[in-house]
C-alpha cells in the first residue's frame, strides 16, 4: 500500500515536472478546403465562418464563370473547451442543415511527451430540407446523414503540414444506384509561404466503387490570408457542396472539363469568454 | 556597609548610562518598509488593508494569476476579464537589483538572470509601496480618465480591470483579496540594499523625518512613465548599436509573453523565419506590423475586436533596447539555430 502510494505521488508529479512542447498552428483554420482540419476552436472562442461557392468555370462569360451561382453556407462553432468544438451551419446547396462534434485527442508534441501527429475526432450529421419535386414527402429520418472522420495530422517543420482523414459516411436514403454508406480517403495538405499567406490542397480518395456515373472525386487547391482576426480562404474546386455528404459522395464535377468551383471561407472569432489557460 | 552601598550605587549608575546610550532600536529588516514607515509617523495609506485573512490573500492571488476565483459564499467567479489577466502585462516579483533608479539595462539584465518577463507594465511586487500609479505622460495623455488612478491604488486597479483589459468592475471584496494579495508582495527593508552607515543612521538617534527621507531614497515612490515616438528615419533607427544576444532576449521574454501559442496574442511570434522575415519586412512600415510603431504606440481596442497591445514607455523598453530588439530580427540565421 506504502509503495502504491508513492507510485501515485510520483504519478501526479509527473505532468508538473513534464517539459513538452506541443505543436501549434499545424492549420491555419479549422478548415482546410471544404473538409475540417485537426484545429479546434479555443476555449471560450465563437467562430463565424461564411462560405460561398459559386458556378463551374466553364459556364462562360454570360454566367460570369460561376459568378452569378452562388451557394453559401453560414456557420458558428464554439470551443467548449480547447479540445472540444460543437458547430452549426445552414447551407443553401439543396437548403441543408448540419451540426458537427470535434474533439481533439491527441496534439503533436515533443519533449517528455512524445507524439509524433494530432489526432482529433469528427462526427457530423447533416439534414437536407430541399423538398423533393416529385412531391414525396420525406419523413426526418430520410432527410439524415451522417459521417465521422478520423482526423491525423502532422506538421513538417514550420512551413509544411499534412492530413489524412479516414472517412465513413452513411445516407439514409440514397437513390438505386448509390451506396448508403461510403468509405473514402481524404489527404489535404498546407504550405505556408509567408507569415500570413498559405497555399493549401485537399483530395477525397473515395473508391469508384461508391461514386455511380456522374460523380468524381473531390479535389480542391487555395490560398489562405490570415489577418488579424479574419482568415480569408479562396480556393477553386471540382465541389459544391460544403458538408462532408456532398463533397466525399456526391460531387458531380470533374476538372477535366473545367467543372470548377472558384469559393472562399472567411471566418472571423469573437471571444466569448475568458480562458483558464493562456 | 557603607561600602557596599557605594559599590552598588555606582555599578547601578553605570549600567543606566550603559542602557542609556544604547537604547537605540534594533533594525530587523525582515521587517516590512510600510510598518516601518508607519511605526516613523508616515500615514497609511487608503490601500491598505486591515485584518488580512490567508484566504484574502490566496482570492486575490487567483484573481491576478488567474482571473477569477471562488467567492466568499463559494461561487466560482466570472472571469475579471476575457482577454487578459493582469499577468499579461505585471510580473509579481521584484524586476530591478537597485530600486531607486530606472535602469532599462539593468532590469533586463535582471529578467534574463531571473527568467522573468521583460513587460510594458510595472511589478506588482512593492506596487504597494508606490503612492502613485498612472504617472507623467499616462496623465499628460488620458487625462481624467486616469487623474483619480494616479493618486489612487484602488483606482488603478479598478481602472486596469474595466479599461485596459476590458473586462469588468471589481466587487468590494476583489478588491480587498486583491490588496491583500498585494500586500504581500510588499517590499521589506532587507530589498532596499541598506549600507552599514544608513542601517546606524535608521538606528540611531536622527528624526523620524530623517529616517523616512532615508527609507524613501531607497526606492521610488512612482514608476516614471515616458512616451516616446518611434524614431524619425525608421530606415535608421534610434541612434544606438545594438546587441542581438540582448534583443533574442527581450524577443523571448517581452514580445513572446503574449505572442506565444495560446497566448493573449492572435498573432505568434516564434523564433523561425517565417516569423522574423515577417517582421524585419515591415520594420519602416507606418503601420502597427513596424516594431518601431507597435512597441512605442501599441494598439487600441476596437469594436468588435477588444485586445490590443499596450505600448511600451521609454522606462519600459529603451531606445537602446529597441535596436536591440532589431538587431536580433535582422541578424540571419540567429532565428532558426533557436
Amino acid at each position: 500500500m506504502k509503495y502504491l502510494t508513492a507510485l501515485i505521488f510520483v504519478w501526479t508529479l509527473i505532468p508538473a515536472l513534464a517539459q513538452t512542447t506541443y505543436t501549434y498552428q499545424t492549420f491555419d483554420d479549422t478548415r482546410i478546403v471544404n473538409g475540417h482540419s485537426v484545429e479546434t476552436n479555443q476555449e471560450g472562442v465563437l467562430k463565424f465562418i461564411i462560405s460561398h461557392r459559386f458556378g463551374t468555370l466553364n459556364l462562360g462569360s454570360y454566367e460570369q464563370f460561376g459568378l452569378d451561382q452562388a451557394s453559401m453556407r453560414i456557420g458558428l462553432d464554439y470551443g467548449i473547451t480547447k479540445n472540444l468544438t460543437l458547430g452549426l451551419g445552414r447551407s443553401t446547396f439543396e437548403k441543408t442543415r448540419d451540426g458537427y462534434f470535434k474533439y481533439k485527442l491527441l496534439a503533436q508534441s515533443q519533449g517528455d511527451k512524445n507524439i509524433p501527429f494530432t489526432l482529433t475526432v469528427f462526427g457530423s450529421a447533416v439534414m437536407k430540407t430541399l423538398k423533393r419535386t416529385d412531391g414525396i414527402e420525406l419523413n426526418f429520418q430520410q432527410k439524415l446523414s451522417y459521417s465521422t472522420q478520423l482526423l491525423i495530422a502532422r506538421k513538417f517543420g514550420s512551413r509544411f503540414s499534412l492530413q489524412i482523414m479516414p472517412t465513413y459516411l452513411h445516407r439514409n436514403l440514397v437513390a438505386d444506384n448509390e451506396e448508403n454508406d461510403v468509405l473514402s480517403l481524404g489527404v489535404a495538405g498546407q504550405y505556408q509561404l509567408l507569415k500570413n499567406w498559405s497555399i493549401s490542397a485537399e483530395y477525397y480518395a473515395t473508391p469508384p466503387s461508391y461514386l455511380p456515373d456522374g460523380y468524381y472525386q473531390s479535389i480542391a487547391v487555395g490560398v489562405q490570408i490570415d489577418t488579424k482576426g479574419h482568415v480569408f480562404q479562396l480556393h477553386f474546386g471540382n465541389s459544391r457542396g460544403m458538408t462532408e455528404k456532398f463533397f466525399v459522395a456526391e460531387t458531380t464535377n470533374t476538372w477535366q472539363d473545367g467543372g470548377i468551383h472558384f469559393g472562399f471561407n472567411i471566418t472571423r472569432d469573437f471571444k466569448l469568454k475568458g480562458r483558464k489557460e493562456r | 556597609m557603607r561600602n557596599s552601598t557605594i559599590l552598588f550605587a555606582g555599578t547601578t549608575f553605570i549600567l543606566s548610562l550603559l542602557f542609556a546610550f544604547d537604547n537605540k532600536e534594533r533594525i530587523n529588516l525582515d521587517t516590512s518598509l510600510a510598518q516601518t514607515l508607519f511605526k516613523l509617523g508616515e500615514q497609511k495609506p487608503s490601500h491598505y488593508v486591515e485584518n488580512v485573512s490567508p484566504e484574502m490573500i490566496s482570492r486575490g492571488e487567483e484573481i491576478i494569476k488567474f482571473g477569477k476565483t471562488q467567492g466568499p459564499n463559494g461561487h466560482t467567479t466570472s472571469y475579471v476579464s476575457k482577454y487578459y489577466k493582469c499577468t499579461s502585462c505585471h510580473n509579481l516579483q521584484r524586476e530591478d537589483p537597485d530600486l531607486s533608479v530606472v535602469d532599462q539595462k539593468a532590469r533586463l539584465d535582471y529578467a534574463i538572470a531571473n527568467k522573468i518577463p521583460y513587460l510594458q507594465g510595472s511589478t506588482f511586487w512593492g506596487m504597494v509601496n508606490r503612492e502613485t500609479w498612472y504617472n507623467d505622460d499616462y496623465v499628460l495623455k488620458y487625462g481624467d480618465l486616469v487623474r483619480e488612478a494616479e493618486k489612487s491604488l484602488e483606482a488603478s486597479i479598478e481602472l486596469c480591470a474595466t479599461v485596459c483589459s476590458q473586462g469588468r468592475s471589481l466587487e468590494d471584496w476583489e478588491m480587498e483579496s486583491i490588496l491583500a494579495y498585494l500586500w504581500s508582495l510588499e517590499i521589506k527593508l532587507s530589498d532596499l540594499n541598506l549600507s552599514d552607515t544608513e542601517l546606524a543612521q535608521l538606528e540611531g538617534k536622527g528624526s523620524n523625518k530623517e529616517k523616512i527621507e532615508l527609507l524613501k531614497s531607497k526606492y521610488l515612490q512612482k514608476s516614471p512613465a515616458t512616451f516616446v515616438d518611434p524614431p524619425k528615419d525608421k530606415q535608421v533607427g534610434y541612434n544606438f548599436e545594438g546587441d542581438a544576444e540582448l534583443g533574442k532576449a527581450i524577443y523571448d521574454l517581452g514580445c513572446q509573453h503574449c505572442h506565444r501559442p495560446n497566448g493573449e496574442s492572435e498573432v505568434i511570434l516564434d523564433n523561425t523565419d517565417l516569423s522574423l522575415n515577417w517582421l524585419k519586412r515591415h520594420i519602416t512600415d507606418n503601420s502597427q506590423k513596424s516594431i518601431y510603431e507597435i512597441i512605442r504606440k501599441g494598439t487600441y481596442s476596437e469594436y468588435g475586436h477588444q485586445e490590443y497591445m499596450p505600448h511600451y514607455t521609454l522606462e519600459k523598453m529603451s531606445d537602446q533596447q529597441l535596436e536591440h530588439l532589431r538587431t536580433y530580427i535582422e541578424t540571419p540565421y540567429m532565428a532558426t539555430a533557436n
